[in-house]
């Protein structure tokens, strides 16, 4: 039996660089034996008769054997002659006794283990390089017939088909893998990818599309994609268009007929010799709320910058006007006075607009972060409220009436306080001297939720359902305005403080009835 | 002959100012409203309107103006408006509604009274 062999210099094929770089692809080398080689090589075997049989790889300074007989190593170093000679070309080779054969008389095979018989013919890869042998060893000289050569050229045949064949269930498994990794990947994203053919019908879309289009699966599939993306269908299905080109704007359209807007990306492609279209389609409804927001908080602040300086002027004509008269006219003294009283009275109320109008941009600016937030008692809030109007309401009757055991509230004591005064002041303003007005509180479940309610009623001039509308507006003063001191964002900061708090308010009024505004605020839960 | 001069405008104290600044050019008569100012225009044919824009109640001033460009009776009567809106995009909106002069307020009761005076001369 032949034991192992060490080899001389052999020659290489021309193409070897190739071949080593073919060897690793074809995942081979020092792989496990396996049954569909191991048979065939056991046939070569028995078939000729001989003792030793072999499927070999010739790798860059070794041989290895992915499967033999009669051999006990998996390797040998170098290669040997015969093989060597083998690889070397298409056919058979096959020499009958070493011993008479100058090319192999030295080879360790012959000189170390008695071989005298070899045939062998080279195992080609699926792309033609030779890669190893399938060969017989004897110890006797031997003849091969015709049939015989065909016979052990069909085996190489046999183990090169097994050799594709892994080949190609390699291959197939790496493309199983992309193919699940692409398909989870169209599976999952949020855009929708429609496939269309050279007409513009949907062939397939993946689930975010059917979503987007309120499909069921596969629903989309033969409908025209113009209909659906409202675009164009020569601005869809150009061949020549260019992937990187920007995001179209449409008007995507479900199949309930409903519209929505979409930004499109279409990416021309050929498969399979098809002309085809890959189409992806973003739903930018959020994006456009969001600009439109964005377009509203703008026109709002445009407006209330507008008013504001609108509203700033005012007072400083009366103010600019009335001075420059008096420095410029002889008035008599009731008349003087009369005229200084309008510029002190309109420079008050400028100073109050100014500080109202920081007051309510810092309040929008620090959001709930600006709040100072602690325990609040209402009974207390409602005395403060009232003894810091400085004598405003002195010529009306206010009463209080306050629920037992009310729980407490978290808020900004400051800020609460101003929101009530407003509120309170309003009352006042909108009411004759002598009447009544009505605080009143109450603890109540709204929404599951414990409020404390603070009511404050006027019996005044009240407000039509228009001027409702209107009454957070900044600036908007309800009635005959000008009979009426104030800014005109009092209501506008107490919305603004209340629901920092979390709190609302109601309001009911009629004109000529008057107004009753109940504000609700969250209670805190432990109150004792 | 004396000159009538309309002064349409809803605060008290920018109504006195007024009258005040344009007392010296003839008879001075009142309105402080939009509706009370049209029917005034209509029964003094004045020659000259100081017509504020902001008339209180979403009244505006505009609206007037146009009324009464557009009303062949009252059509030759001047019209000056005079707001605290300033800015370029409403002076060419007062302009536009036919108004032949527009004053930003704050004013010198001094220039409004020249303003007025050049436009009952034209």
């Amino acid at each position: 039996m032949i034991d192992c062999f060490h080899m001389l210099a052999s020659p290489l094929p021309p193409e070897e660089a190739h071949r080593l770089q073919v060897l690793p692809d074809l995942d081979i080398l020092d792989t496990a034996p396996e049954e569909r080689f191991d048979r065939i090589t056991r046939m070569v075997a028995r078939l000729f008769g001989v003792p030793v049989a072999m499927v070999s790889v010739i790798d860059a300074g070794r041989q290895w054997f992915k499967s033999r007989v009669g051999l006990p190593s998996v390797q040998a170093g170098g290669t040997n002659a015969f093989c060597a000679h083998t690889i070397l070309q298409d056919g058979l080779v096959v020499v009958e006794d070493a011993h008479c054969d100058a090319r192999f008389a030295d080879d360790p095979l012959v000189t170390a283990h008695g071989a005298r018989f070899y045939a062998g013919c080279a195992l080609a890869a699926p792309d033609g390089s030779r890669i190893g042998t399938v060969c017989i060893l004897d110890e006797v000289p031997r003849t091969l017939d015709e049939d015989q050569r065909a016979l052990l050229r069909d085996l190489a045949g046999m183990v090169a088909d097994e050799i594709a064949a892994g080949e190609l269930r390699r291959a197939h498994e790496r493309r199983s893998e992309n193919d699940a990794w692409l398909y989870g990947l169209l599976e999952h994203i949020p855009d929708g990818v429609l496939m269309l053919d050279r007409a513009g019908t949907v062939i397939c879309g993946n689930p975010a599309a059917e979503h987007m289009f309120g499909s069921d699966t596969g629903g989309l599939a033969g409908r025209m994609a113009c209909a659906l993306l409202g675009a164009d269908a020569a601005l869809l299905l150009d061949p020549e268009h260019s992937p990187d080109a920007p995001p179209q704007e449409g008007g995507g359209r479900r199949l309930d007929g409903s519209a929505f807007p979409i930004e499109v990306k279409v990416a021309p492609m050929c498969l399979a010799g098809q002309q085809r279209y890959a189409v992806i389609v973003r739903d930018v409804t959020r994006q456009h709320e969001l600009v439109q927001r964005n377009r509203a908080t703008e026109e709002r602040r445009r407006k209330h910058f507008t008013t504001a300086t609108h509203e700033l002027r005012t007072p400083m004509a009366s103010i600019l006007g009335f001075s420059e008269l008096l420095l410029n006219r002889d008035f008599d003294l009731a008349t003087s006075r009369e005229l200084l009283d309008i510029v002190h009275r309109q420079a008050g109320r400028l100073v109050d607009l100014i500080n109202q109008l920081l007051d309510l941009s810092r309040i929008e600016a620090g959001g709930t972060d600006g709040l100072a937030v602690a325990t609040v008692d209402v009974a207390e809030l409602i005395d403060q409220t009232l003894t810091g109007l400085n004598g405003l309401g002195q010529n009306h009757r206010i009463r209080v009436e306050l629920e037992d055991g009310l729980p407490a509230i978290a808020a900004d004591a400051f800020k609460m306080q101003q929101a009530l005064t407003n509120l309170v002041s309003n009352a006042i303003k909108y009411s004759d001297d002598g009447t009544q007005i009505d605080i009143s509180t109450a603890a109540l479940r709204r929404n599951a939720k414990l409020m404390v309610a603070i009511r404050v009623a006027d019996r005044g001039i009240g407000m039509t359902p228009e001027q409702q509308a209107h009454i957070y507006d900044a600036f908007y003063r309800a009635g005959e305005s000008q009979n009426v001191q104030g800014s005109g964002l009092g209501m506008t900061i107490f919305k603004e403080i209340i629901e920092l708090h979390g709190g609302h308010a109601d309001i009911e009024s009629r004109p000529g009835a008057g107004t009753a505004v109940t504000l609700w605020l969250p209670a805190l839960p432990d109150h004792g | 002959m004396d000159k009538t001069i309309l002064v349409v405008e809803d605060q008290d104290d920018l109504r006195l100012l007024v009258r005040l600044s344009l007392k010296s050019l003839g008879r001075i008569v009142l309105a402080s409203s939009a509706a009370e100012g049209l029917e005034l225009v209509r029964a003094e044919k004045p020659d000259l309107v100081t017509l504020d824009v902001w008339l209180g109640k979403g009244d505006s001033g505009l609206d007037v103006c146009r009324a009464i460009k557009s009303d062949p009776e009252t059509q030759h009567v001047k019209v000056l408006l005079l707001s605290a809106c300033g800015q370029q995009s409403d002076v060419e909106a007062g302009l536009a509604a036919g108004a032949d002069h527009y004053v930003v307020k704050p004013f010198s009761p001094q220039s409004l009274g020249e303003a007025a005076a050049a436009l009952l001369a034209a």
